[in-house]
């Protein structure tokens, strides 16, 4: 082997060692500085240093979108309370971990928690990984404030768990309300994905449907990787119903969208809280998203004056405006703080007591958790126009 | 019927950017015997270069499209080069070097266009045809054609100039093509670069069709695989049928099958594969890297 080759197959092995290196890496905004006192192992107050919580979110894969909406509003609000002098003196120090919006992943991050100090945790963005973390976070007594909204969050019944947002249940309900009570709509299909958000979804608000004496024309699912969905629109519009509901990410709902209106379909598109983000507008096309009907409890940067000055502040450290994920997870790190005010960096049970007495005025709404973690009970409608989220009066 | 041709006629559009995709697998392939798993990638590199030249620079799309394409060939060269000390030595690490190659050109994206995808609007804003009911968007016959230029492309470069005469000599018995003056290392970087080059295409071409995002090479590239061995892995015609194939399938079985259309596809497809295993078009195995 000549002395050129050598040096080609080494720079081919230490390509490949840096690359296995990094995808071991997990913990990308791991911090050398001196551990927080006291663990999650345990209730009671830490002594010294700064507070270590944790922020689990997917940082890598299909979901890093939202894992990155997550990570920048907690660090907004946590940058806001350092800047204030911190909690009792104390600066938060926080750890992000990729979870890559895997449930195994999730729940090997979940152990490692109580390990590196993490008194509390932020995330995940997605039900399915929450969920599979509930159980260590419980018996490690570290309390978690997710940004899920699905029922099987509630059904853990854990008293470490707690959701920056309304339930799947409230928005389709809120939904369901408008739609058929309001607009007098009755010829309604659905449209959901086969994970877990959208499979939530298609029972909720079908339920909620059900309630209002309604019954959906058609009922199909799709993969939650689709990207062609003209097949299952094709069969809907064979119906010609009046409203199209979707249960689906994002991204996918933006492209239901686009390919519904691509067959000529007319039908009002409703949909929960991923109607409402820039994503969503993008990959539908301005045009194919008017019209759509929204349910949200953060209906845009100029709802009232509370969502301005936080629109303000995150566009001046991030450069780009805020959307719903990132005004949840805002006023989840919020109430955290708030808790830990209250109860002077207490961990454990007593934090997690702490959280569900807090009383909290946000971007959301007005916080008040009850005893399955869930703090927020309303959604509000609103109606995309030119590319903006109106809402109904 | 109408739902039938509509259904058709969704699948043929999708199935024309799974052709190109298997298009590049199947070109590597002839050509060094290596399935480049970095090839998803590569076409999210494509899509992400060809939205920015035309969302950004503002570009025409007919002039983004072929400067993603000049691009993205060079990825591949650099990822070839990297990989050339391996040639024809260990075939295994080769592999592992493809994938390590995806991995790194995902997390570049990450790092150059944030982890947010980017919707892309449509370049052709013609309404959709309307034949007896079955609507054609335009975009889609566009997609289909431009499919089709690009293999009759391939074809005549492979068989009427010297250097595609040269990779397919290369193909057919490395050492007997160096003897006669072929230089293999090139051969192999060409092979590569235009491999890029069509998955750019590919890429560019769906941008507008579903939105592109750092991940949105893992399901196009698993698609244009399947569709390159249901053609006959290493065959130019193959690669078209094995991806109007698959493009079929998947949207029949969507159709029919709802959220359990992508495991029928590939049911569907290992029977297919287990009946002629050599595919379509049954091209002779190539056994060398």
């Amino acid at each position: 082997m000549s002395g050129k080759q050598r040096y080609g197959l080494g720079a081919a092995v230490a390509v490949t060692a840096a690359v296995l290196t990094a995808a071991a890496c997990s913990a990308p905004g791991a911090s050398s500085s001196p551990a927080a006192s006291g663990s999650g192992g345990g209730s009671g107050s830490a002594a010294a240093g700064p507070i270590k919580i944790a922020v689990v979110d997917a940082q890598s894969g299909s979901n890093s979108d939202l894992g990155q909406f997550e990570w920048r509003g907690v660090s907004l609000a946590v940058k806001q309370a350092n800047a204030a002098g911190g909690v009792n003196g104390r600066k938060i120090q926080l750890t992000l971990y990729d979870d890559q919006g895997d449930p195994t992943v999730g729940t090997e991050l979940a152990r490692k928690l109580a390990s590196d100090g993490d008194v509390a945790m932020f995330g995940t963005a997605e039900s399915a990984v929450t969920v599979a973390m509930g159980p260590i976070l419980k018996s490690e007594k570290i309390p978690n404030i997710t940004s899920g909204q699905s029922t099987a969050l509630t059904a853990l019944k854990s008293p470490y768990l707690f959701l920056n947002g309304p339930t799947g249940l409230t928005y389709d309900t809120t939904l369901a309300k408008y739609v058929v009570t309001t607009k007098g709509y009755k010829k309604i299909a659905m449209l959901t994905n086969n994970d877990s958000y959208g499979a939530g979804e298609d029972k909720a608000f079908t339920a909620a449907l059900q309630s209002l004496g309604v019954t959906p024309l058609m009922s199909k699912v799709v993969p939650a990787d689709q990207t062609n969905m003209t097949p299952a629109l094709n069969a809907i519009r064979g119906i010609n119903p009046q409203v199209l509901f979707i249960g689906a990410e994002e991204a996918q709902s933006g492209l239901i969208v686009k390919q519904a209106r691509a067959l000529g379909m007319t039908a009002v598109i409703a949909e929960g809280a991923p109607a409402g983000t820039p994503l969503y507008m993008s990959t539908a096309g301005a045009a194919n998203a008017n019209g759509t009907i929204v349910s949200s409890p953060y209906l845009g940067n100029d709802a009232n004056a509370a969502a301005q000055k936080f629109a303000a502040a995150y566009t001046e450290a991030y450069g780009s405006a805020p959307e719903l994920h990132g005004a949840k997870a805002y006023d989840g790190a919020e109430i955290m703080i708030s808790a830990l005010q209250a109860c002077h960096a207490c961990t454990g049970l007593d934090l997690a007591n702490a959280i569900r007495a807090v009383h909290y005025s946000g971007l959301l709404g007005n916080f008040a958790y009850d005893s399955t973690g869930v703090g927020i009970f309303a959604t509000a409608i609103g109606v995309i126009t030119d590319g903006k989220i109106k809402p109904v009066s | 019927m109408q739902s039938f041709f509509q259904t058709l006629v969704s699948g043929l559009s999708f199935g024309a950017v799974y052709a190109l995709v298997a298009l590049g697998f199947s070109l590597v392939y002839r050509t060094m015997g290596l399935v480049n798993f970095a090839h998803g990638a590569v076409l999210m590199i494509g899509a992400y270069v060809a939205s920015t030249f035309y969302l950004s620079a503002r570009l025409p799309f007919a002039v983004a499209v072929p400067t993603a394409m000049v691009v993205t060939g060079a990825v591949g060269l650099v990822i070839e080069r990297v990989l050339r000390p391996l040639e024809n030595k260990d075939f295994d690490l080769m592999l592992i070097g493809t994938i390590g190659a995806g991995t790194v050109l995902e997390a570049a994206a990450i790092l150059i266009w944030s982890s947010s995808g980017r919707g892309v609007s449509s370049p052709v804003q013609t309404s959709p045809l309307n034949v007896a009911g079955v609507r054609i968007p335009a975009y889609d016959l566009l997609v289909i054609a431009v499919t089709a230029v690009a293999m009759v492309a391939l074809t005549l470069f492979l068989q009427r100039t010297k250097q595609g005469a040269a990779m397919q000599a290369v193909a057919m018995d490395h050492e007997a093509a160096t003897a006669v003056g072929i230089h293999v290392g090139r051969s192999n970087a060409i092979s590569f670069a235009i491999g890029a080059a069509l998955a750019a295409l590919a890429g560019a071409l769906v941008g507008p069709m579903l939105y592109v995002s750092p991940t949105m090479g893992d399901s196009l590239g698993i698609d244009g695989f399947a569709a390159a061995i249901l053609g006959g892995f290493g065959s130019v015609p193959g690669a078209i049928v094995g991806g109007l194939g698959i493009g079929v399938i998947g949207s029949f079985a969507a159709q029919w099958f709802q959220g359990y259309s992508d495991l029928v596809t590939f049911v569907v497809f290992t029977v297919l594969v287990m009946i002629k295993p050599t595919g379509i078009f049954g091209e002779r195995t190539v056994n060398r890297a």
